[in-house]
């Protein structure tokens, strides 16, 4: 066998082993992304803003990502700029945060953890407690 | 006394020296010129797709650029690294940066001698596959100071799911990208080098 066939042939194995590789993250997508629960849920959402002032919200929604959730907290207001991931929260209730001005932003807290998918991607079950606080 | 000789030699040194100064000044602009254009255009590139969820052109051109440009590539990656800093805020994205795209032009330089299109589309394609994985190290380091060495690597596995879809699309991005424009960037590089040496 050549040398250039001998590379070729490397680089096909390299091909197969990069589908094959694709394949098994699709599985593992499928076997752990997060779940969603439908049907009422009765949810807490605390927002903790720029002067560590606190309000509660008690929320009963059907929504399954936290988002919607969010929309159906009476009192409760948000904006932000939509992007590929989703909307990027930069206003809850008046108060802006701006990375870019003093590094400071939202953080969303989910039963204490920190949460690891945006608004529109965090699932939310029955009893959950979320934390929106102004960090700096 | 100098011998005539002696003063021809003499003479003869320094227009050689003259010679390599002028060079050398002539080949330091080129490389200044040269890292001001792959930093252009890494920048203008992500601006132009920053619209398309993890379709890009940065892993190209730091491959395309260490492939035909070597060590000046040291240069270029601190400084797109740097202003993308400035530009969007030195967040926690912004530490994946420091590791992720030099690595790239690592394992591009231990390849370097590879030249057929399709091993480097695979290489990209690989790239772009494992790019979220990458970034997930910062979660893990962050959770782990928080809650843990397990709260890190749970919350380090759960953001690198999330983003599986996301990977999926760079991996197919920069495998399409790189067997498009390989070679006729390749074209346009060798044409550079010739130019310059």
């Amino acid at each position: 066998m050549t040398k250039a066939r001998k590379t070729n042939g490397k680089i096909f194995i390299g091909a197969a082993v990069l589908v094959a590789v694709i394949v098994a993250f699709i599985v593992m997508f499928f076997l752990f992304r997060p779940r969603t629960a439908q049907g009422a849920k009765a949810i807490t959402i605390e927002v903790v803003d720029n002067n560590e002032a606190s309000t509660v919200y008690e929320v009963h929604t059907d929504a399954e990502y936290l988002r919607q959730a969010m929309e159906d907290a009476k009192g409760l207001t948000f904006s932000g700029s939509e992007s590929e991931y989703g909307m990027m929260v930069d206003t809850v209730n008046g108060v802006t945060a701006d990375w870019n001005v003093d590094q400071s932003y939202w953080g969303f807290y989910i039963n204490g953890e920190y949460c690891n998918y945006g608004i529109d991607a965090q699932p939310v079950a029955d009893g959950d407690v979320f934390r929106i606080v102004y960090s700096k | 006394m100098r011998s005539l000789w002696q003063t021809v030699m003499s003479s003869g040194s320094s227009t050689v020296n003259k010679m390599k100064t002028h060079k050398n000044l002539k080949n330091g602009a080129f490389d200044v010129a040269l890292t001001g254009m792959a930093i252009a255009l890494i920048e203008v590139c992500k601006a132009a797709m920053m619209g398309l969820p993890n379709i890009e052109l940065t892993s190209f051109w730091i491959i395309m650029f260490t492939l035909f440009f070597g060590k000046k590539i040291l240069f270029v990656i601190p400084a797109f690294i740097l202003i993308e800093g400035c530009m969007f805020g030195f967040g926690i994205w912004w530490v994946m940066y420091l590791y992720a795209w030099p690595l790239l032009a690592l394992l591009t330089w231990i390849f370097h001698k590879r030249e057929h299109v399709l091993f480097w589309a695979v290489f990209s394609g690989f790239f772009g596959l494992f790019f979220g994985a990458l970034c997930a190290i910062p979660y893990v380091v962050n959770g782990s100071f928080n809650g843990g060495v397990r709260s890190g690597l749970y919350a380090g596995f759960t953001w690198w799911i999330a983003g599986i879809p996301y990977d999926l699309l760079h991996c197919v991005g920069n495998f399409v990208l790189m067997t498009a424009l390989y070679y006729p960037v390749k074209t346009m590089f060798s044409r550079m080098k010739k130019i310059r040496y």
